[in-house]
């Protein structure tokens, strides 16, 4: 931005150096990419279950769950507090075994899986990104957390 | 469906990208030009959306249908969230976050014309 609409220094409420937040820096990113998973899963399982639920109602009830968890987990990280934080570890969690147990089912028994879910073959449909999401999300997360416990060191050592 | 419209727009989005990739590069933020084009690819789709719902009907199938109709709203959402979340963050990453939005429409505009032209 061309015109200095804010001096860092001259609003009270913006600490000079940021606390570390879930929801910011390489975390809008995140944010921007659940959020954009958390609208396609909803759209999808919307589309299968009032559709064609008959076809393979397992996979649509899968698709429905992701859409949930993708949901929580880009409202946790948004918010950033420590009990959205906890949730969202949760959902990433869920997401990570999810997409192992239904990646390694649709491989062992893909009689299973007629149609697509999010989660089968590992998302393979949607370029391993489910797979790699969840990882990228915990390491971000305790990263995060590591950041705000040496932030907060820092500061009671400074107030000493 | 209408194809000049989905060159203009797949052009647009490009534009918006290298724009967004250079101010990356350049350690900028949310500036007029790029919010100029946002506006335009936007006002695009949003002829997109009138222009896909009056030839809707020309899609047989009733659940390929719902998707081409599902995703001629979907991709109204993008550029306006995108935006917002940039404006917001004032590191770098604000023009990583553009440069994915200005992908996802690409993307998606592209599935449209599939669905459009797959199922016509």
């Amino acid at each position: 931005m061309s015109e200095p609409t804010s001096t860092p220094a001259a609003s009270p409420e913006q600490p000079l150096t940021e606390r570390p937040h879930t929801g910011h820096g390489f975390g809008r990113v995140l944010v921007a990419v659940y959020g954009l998973l958390a609208l396609a899963a909803t759209g999808r399982s919307i589309l299968q279950i009032t559709e064609y639920f008959d076809r393979a109602p397992v996979p649509f009830l899968l698709s429905a769950l992701a859409a949930l968890i993708y949901l929580v987990a880009t409202i946790g990280l948004a918010r950033g507090d420590r009990a959205s934080v906890r949730l969202a570890t949760i959902a990433l969690t869920v997401e990570l075994v999810g997409v192992l147990v239904v990646g390694t089912w649709s491989v062992v028994r893909p009689e299973a899986f007629p149609e697509k879910t999010v989660w089968s073959h590992f998302g393979a449909g949607y370029g391993y990104v489910p797979l790699v999401l969840p990882l990228v999300g915990l390491w971000w997360i305790r990263r995060t957390a590591r950041a705000t416990a040496a932030s907060d060191a820092e500061v009671a050592r400074s107030a000493d | 469906m209408l194809q000049p419209l989905t060159v203009v727009l797949l052009v647009a989005s490009g534009l918006l990208g290298l724009l967004a990739a250079h101010h990356l590069l350049r350690g900028r933020l949310v500036d007029d030009p790029l919010i100029i084009v946002g506006a335009a690819i936007e006002l695009a789709l949003v002829v997109q959306l009138v222009v896909g719902l009056t030839k809707a009907s020309a899609i047989g199938d009733g659940a390929e249908r719902a998707t081409f109709i599902a995703y001629l709203f979907t991709v109204l959402l993008v550029i306006p969230a995108t935006i917002v979340i940039a404006v917001k963050e004032k590191t770098q990453w604000a023009m990583a976050v553009v440069l994915g939005g200005a992908l996802v429409v690409a993307i998606l505009v592209a599935r449209l014309q599939q669905v459009w032209s797959l199922n016509v």
